[in-house]
């Protein structure tokens, strides 16, 4: 492994001086001449008709430039509608049934948009709004997912309430394998409950804006997208224009965690008042409507009846899930964790529902945290009942082949759980009879472990080189924050065997950049990274048979790579989590004391800037454990809770010491062995935690956040 | 944001007159001293003052003097000045230590007095723009709805909970204030200034149009007096208390001689326990006595739906902080 | 008291007098309005020192500090991420002590000084913060760095050797989503143990 030169050496950021001087330009500092400023009105209301929409004081108003509603602009947000978890195409649109335009009506969950003013000034356009006149007629709307599957709920959808998947099939996903029957009759004992997850707002630090601006029948689009090429399709499917008519700009973008990949209503409604008013135009979202106007993790509701021998071994599983998606189904609403086991009787059934709730869509590792927070509570609380050590009970039941007689390409999820039990000190932190500390002061440890897809699949790089010996390395990456421009820069001057001072990275823009799958998925660095190890191979080839080049002179070397895994190999990361916690039992108040993660993330790239990434999953674990809670009031069917203070988002003063073990691997795919670590170190956090406070209280709690007065309610 | 002017007053008497001159013109005014909570309103639209009548720049408010034994604290005096000011931590800790909890660096920078003791109510439904008793409505949202962070007493008609730290701490101490007004300045207990919803459903203190709160007086600490805050958050910063606890005792030896209880986070004005106080006067404080105390502090607490476990809590947060202050263990 | 009068766009150009770069990049950056009649808007010259450099400017009683920033100055560093008091992204020193400059008034800075993230670096010469930020990879998306790097700054002027505790205390109205907490700490301790 350390014959590299610059893979796997902390490296500092190409870009990280522009982010300390505050000369990285964001979205939101882009300023055009003559550029007018949008707003958008929103529904109040979870559910309404839309009688009629009056706008005629606000375009009588000086500086009011133009007004949009879904009366005089029919655009289709594509991306928006379902896309059931896969990636919009022009397949998906030509079957669609269930459309969500960029203004609906009827409106289906409090703060849908439902008209955009451009005005001269953001003052302007936010008095304008006051002044456009709407009838609604409010119609009844249904909040929770469970609720929203009773046959008297209201119905958003002539479909009904069950999402259509992308095929308009209403039915719910699951999988089946076994007999779950059977074995649960054999089982020596069968535990059953109820799980439940709230919805947490991505809440990235940067609000949504867009700018947009048509030159001719051109439209340069700046926007903060982590996929600028997915944005770019989006945008030429919506607006039925070529692609080569769009261009996405995206040098620096304030943290995505999910909802900036593909283009966002924000971008479709700035370039539609654009399109318009014959000016640029700059939409901003303020924090509240980034809250509810953009997605978030979906809420879930989790039943489990797992049944298991004497001596703790998983005989079979089953799962019947409710994951709430809003009035549109952006993403699939799985949940993950029941393929944590090697069991062989398998039954799910996961529902994704239509509410009037904001919706969901993809958060660091979507169907992750939440799934895995059920499973492992579930089995977390099975073992308990067994009186087994967790850890123990984990060896004993967790994957070791991904089923279906399929192998991985390598396996240290044993290794990962023994080396973090020993580490963390495990026998020590761990209470064998949980809860038994005396007093109000109670501590205990729980653990969580993962195994999370770490795929291959197709991008593209392109990379120059000119006379002077500067290589140049263009990729469709933007860097939400996890440093994938700075990844690629390194892999880039590894392949090529020169210094990082002569590499240099074009990003951030598809008028000089080739395809990239775009950083969701925790997919850049292997996908993308892939991609410019075979540019770099490819040039060095040119390089060796034609040689450098003179003059202005120079050589490209353009790779589209699509790899596959043979058959029969599945690829994953794995890692093992420990905390340890204090609960004030007569307070509520729950204390991480200890934090360690060892991950196995394949080869780490950039050690400075892998950490972080783990530190800032585990964080926000943490934060989803503990706090975040999207509060609707029942009545009115609006969120109560939109922004940092409502969500209580942690603070330094919150946030406890992460200590992070890396197992390298190199299982020979992926470049130089690199697996997904952008999502991982937020996948088993939240379990971690609701089980170390089952083993601080003696209390099992069921629903999250934990907050201060569940906490109280069993203790106090 | 909506349109306004900003006015700097140069004095109370003009500040006074600038609010006065306003509303005859037929204008809305609005105090306001660090605007850290009131520009946040304005940005909702929760409020829509066209003129705002700047009280930073006042001359001599934001003082803290010695007088008549006791300490004299402009109202625009921040709150990072009051936690760190040596004679308040010495002598009047709870005041400190509750200025200390309020927020963050940033808004303590800015944040005065009496900001702080004025600022409007943070239910969730005024803030996110209910047509409540708050926002001159007649209904309170929170009693058939989501109301984990409402009153537990002295609710009713509006269940909203006094959100300001540093009140129950001035409560506590027993201060004054001085109000200034169109009538000339007047002066009340702290504890006369809070104005419980069945009073007045619409505003959270006895302030009229034009009067400000101009100046708190804390009176000389008897020998023996230590305090302190004690509050309890949602997160470890940045958010106002759940509950909190304000109390002053005045020791003997190891004789309370006198004490003040005041809860915080529980009720829509400070939360004054005489019947708790009452126990502890003239008593050897044991760990025995605190959870009587404790007990009594939570009498008459009528909770709502969901925010029955604030009961506990707040029986608990006084057992701590009396336990705390005495240097006893539970 | 501010008077209104229209077309206050035109006034504050002729009251920009600055003499550094920065008040010239300002000229520049002053957003040009369309043909429009504007309702008055009540305004008010004021006069404040930014990053340094003594300023007139024209500005809306309604503008708050970030927009005569970043919108009236072109100081795009300092950035928004709640306009609410609830992030810390806006926080710049006024008069040495960080606030929050979504939450103050423009106005309110008359006769006062104010820096920002521009303001840190001596030309090339990044201040030990900054240097500090890049070396322990600080920044991940780097939205909410200006304003750590402000917090971090105004302690450390008051307080060169702080415990990690006084650090999350004085940046603790700072949130980073990105949740880089730990790294942050770090980075303006060890700052603070070259100064020892
Ligand atoms: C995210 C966030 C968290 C907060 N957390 C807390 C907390 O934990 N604890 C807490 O106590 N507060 C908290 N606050 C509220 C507030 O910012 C502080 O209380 C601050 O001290 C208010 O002071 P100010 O001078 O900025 O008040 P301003 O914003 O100027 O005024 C607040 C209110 O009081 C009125 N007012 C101002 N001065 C006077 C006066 N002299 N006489 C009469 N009325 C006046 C104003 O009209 C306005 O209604 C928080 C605010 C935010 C945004
Ligand atoms: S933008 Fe000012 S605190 Fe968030
Ligand atoms: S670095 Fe992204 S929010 Fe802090």
């Amino acid at each position: 492994m350390n014959t590299l030169k610059t893979v796997g050496i902390s490296t500092t950021r190409i870009d990280t001086l522009q982010r300390v001087t505050g000369k990285a330009q964001y979205t939101n500092d882009v300023k055009l001449p003559g550029m007018l400023y949008a707003k958008i009105l929103r529904s109040p209301h979870p559910h309404a008709r839309i009688r009629s929409i009056d706008t005629s004081k606000a375009l009588a108003m000086p500086g009011v430039k133009a007004v949009l509603t879904n009366e005089n602009c029919k655009v289709i947000w594509g991306a928006g509608s379902i896309a059931g978890g896969v990636q919009y195409s022009d397949e998906i649109k030509k079957i669609t049934k269930q459309h969500r335009y960029a203004f609906n009506n009827p409106v289906r969950f409090a703060g849908e948009p439902v008209a955009a003013v451009a005005a001269v000034n953001r003052h302007i356009a936010e008095e304008a709004l006051l002044k456009i006149h709407v009838e609604y007629e409010p119609l009844p709307f249904v909040l929770d997912q469970e609720d929203a599957m009773k046959p008297d709920a209201p119905q958003i959808w002539p479909e009904g309430n069950l999402a259509l998947s992308n095929r308009n099939e209403a039915v719910p996903m699951g999988q089946k394998r076994g007999n779950v029957q059977d074995a649960f009759a054999k089982s020596d004992q069968v535990f059953e409950d109820r799980f439940s997850t709230a919805f947490v707002h991505n809440a990235q630090m940067e609000p949504r804006s867009a700018v947009a601006h048509w030159e001719g029948d051109h439209l340069t689009l700046y926007t903060p997208t982590g996929g600028i090429a997915n944005c770019r399709t989006d945008m030429a499917r919506d607006l039925g224009i070529g692609q080569d008519k769009v261009r996405v700009i995206s040098q620096y973008m304030g943290g995505n965690f999910g909802n900036k990949n593909q283009n966002q209503d924000a971008d479709l409604i700035a370039a539609m008042l654009a399109k318009q008013t014959g000016a640029p135009v700059k939409l901003e979202l303020s924090r509240k409507e980034d809250y509810i106007g953009m997605h978030g993790r979906w809420p879930t509701t989790q039943y489990y009846k797992v049944g298991v021998s004497k001596d703790g071994a998983i005989q079979g599983i089953q799962l019947r899930g409710y994951s709430g998606m809003g009035p549109y189904r952006k993403n699939s609403g799985a949940m993950a964790g029941v393929e944590l086991y090697e069991v062989a009787n398998v039954e799910t059934s996961i529902h994704p529902v239509y509410t009037n709730k904001t919706v969901s869509g993809n958060f660091r590792g979507p169907e992750f945290p939440q799934g895995y927070f059920g499973m492992q509570s579930m089995t977390d609380e099975v073992c308990a009942n067994l009186k087994m050590d967790p850890v123990d009970f984990v060896l004993k039941n967790m994957t070791r082949k991904p089923g279906g007689g399929a192998k991985y390409t390598d396996y240290s999820l044993e290794e990962c759980v023994k080396r973090g039990a020993s580490e963390f000190e495990w026998a020590k932190r761990w209470k064998k009879v949980p809860g038994s500390d005396p007093g109000a002061i109670k501590r205990g440890a729980g653990m969580s472990f993962m195994a999370f897809r770490s795929g291959l699949g197709r991008s593209d790089a392109v990379i120059t080189v000119n006379a002077q010996g500067k290589y140049t390395v263009h990729v469709g990456v933007t860097d939400v924050g996890a440093g994938a421009k700075s990844t690629m820069w390194m892999i880039a001057a590894e392949e090529l065997g020169v210094p990082l001072s002569q590499v240099d990275v074009m990003w951030g823009d598809t008028d000089h950049c080739p395809y990239s799958v775009g950083e969701s998925g925790s997919r850049t660095t292997i996908m993308t990274g892939g991609a410019v190890v075979e540019a770099a191979r490819d040039l060095k080839k040119q390089i060796a048979a034609k040689g450098m080049p003179a003059g202005t002179a120079m050589l490209t070397a353009t790779v589209s790579a699509n790899p596959r895994l043979p058959e029969g190999l599945v690829r994953s990361a794995f890692a093992a989590h420990y905390v340890e916690v204090e609960v004030d039992a007569e307070l509520g108040r729950i204390k991480v004391l200890k934090y360690l993660a060892v991950h196995d993330c394949g080869r780490i790239i950039n050690p400075l800037t892998a950490h972080g990434q783990i530190h800032g999953g585990v964080l926000m674990g943490i934060g989803m454990a503990l706090h975040e809670d999207l509060i609707y009031d029942k009545r009115s069917g609006t969120a109560l809770t939109a922004g940092y203070y409502g969500a209580r988002v942690l603070t330094h003063r919150d946030a406890p010491k992460i200590d992070v073990i890396f197992i390298e691997n190199d299982d020979g795919y992926g470049p130089y062995g690199a697996k997904s670590i952008g999502e991982a170190g937020k996948v088993p956090a939240v379990a971690a935690v609701g089980n170390a406070v089952a083993n601080a209280i003696g209390h099992r709690m069921k629903d999250l956040p934990i907050t201060r007065d569940k906490v109280i309610a069993v203790m106090a | 944001m909506k349109t306004f002017s900003n006015v700097n007053a140069r004095d109370a008497k003009q500040a006074v007159a600038l609010s006065q001159q306003a509303r005859k013109d037929g204008k809305t005014p609005a105090f306001t001293g660090g605007g850290s909570d009131l520009l946040g309103m304005v940005k909702e639209r929760i409020i829509t003052p066209d003129v705002l009548v700047h009280l930073r720049g006042m001359k001599g408010f934001d003082q803290i003097e010695q007088r008549g034994g006791g300490l004299e604290i402009g109202g625009q005096v921040t709150l990072d000045t009051i936690s760190h000011h040596p004679l308040i931590r010495s002598r009047y800790a709870v005041l400190a230590e509750a200025a200390e909890t309020v927020a963050t660096p940033q808004i303590r920078n800015v944040g005065t007095l009496a900001g702080n003791v004025s600022q409007r109510p943070w239910c969730w439904y005024y803030r996110n723009g209910f047509p409540c008793f708050k926002a001159g409505g007649n209904t309170c949202f929170s009693i058939a709805g989501e109301n984990q962070f409402h009153a537990i007493f002295g609710g009713g008609p509006s269940f909203i909970v006094h959100p300001s730290d540093t009140a129950p701490a001035l409560v506590a101490l027993n201060a004054t204030f001085k109000i200034a007004g169109p009538g000339g300045d007047r002066t009340v207990a702290a504890s006369d200034f809070f104005v419980l919803p069945k009073q007045n459903a619409a505003h959270e203190n006895i302030l009229k149009d034009d009067e400000f709160l101009a100046s708190v007086h804390l009176p000389a600490p008897r020998p023996g007096t230590r305090s302190t805050y004690h509050k309890i958050m949602d997160r470890e910063a940045w958010t106002h208390a759940v509950v909190s606890a304000a109390i002053v005792l005045e020791m003997d030896h190891d004789i309370c001689r006198s004490a003040r209880i005041v809860l915080g986070g529980v009720a829509p004005v400070p939360w004054h326990v005489p019947g708790a106080e009452k126990l502890l006067v003239g008593q050897k404080i044991t760990p025995e006595l605190i959870a009587k105390v404790a007990e009594v502090s939570i009498a008459g607490a009528n909770p709502l739906a969901k925010n029955a476990y604030k009961v506990p809590l707040t029986r608990n947060t006084v057992k701590r902080t009396l336990t705390e202050l005495t240097g006893l263990t539970g | 008291m501010a008077d209104p009068v229209s077309s206050f766009d035109v006034s504050r150009r002729e009251f920009l007098e600055g003499t550094g770069a920065v008040a010239l990049a300002a000229v520049a950056a002053v957003p040009a309005l369309g043909a429009d009649e504007l309702p008055s808007v009540p305004h008010t010259a004021i006069q404040v020192t930014i990053n340094g450099v003594k300023q007139k400017i024209d500005v809306e009683d309604r503008w708050t500090m970030v927009e005569m920033l970043r919108d009236g100055l072109g100081l795009t560093g300092t950035k928004i991420g709640c306009d609410r008091g609830e992030c810390g992204a806006c926080t710049v020193l006024l008069d040495g002590k960080p606030v929050y400059s979504c939450s103050n008034l423009a106005v309110w800075a008359d006769g006062r000084s104010i820096q920002t993230v521009e303001g840190l670096a001596k030309g090339d010469k990044l201040d030990p913060l900054q240097q500090a930020f890049i070396d322990h990879d600080a920044p991940q998306c780097g939205f909410c760095t200006a304003g750590q790097l402000m917090s971090a700054k105004a302690l450390l002027n008051n307080n060169p050797h702080p415990t990690a505790d006084e650090v999350r205390a004085a940046m603790t109205g700072n949130i980073c989503r990105c949740s880089n907490y730990n790294r942050y700490v770090e980075a303006v301790m060890s700052v603070s143990g070259a100064r020892a």
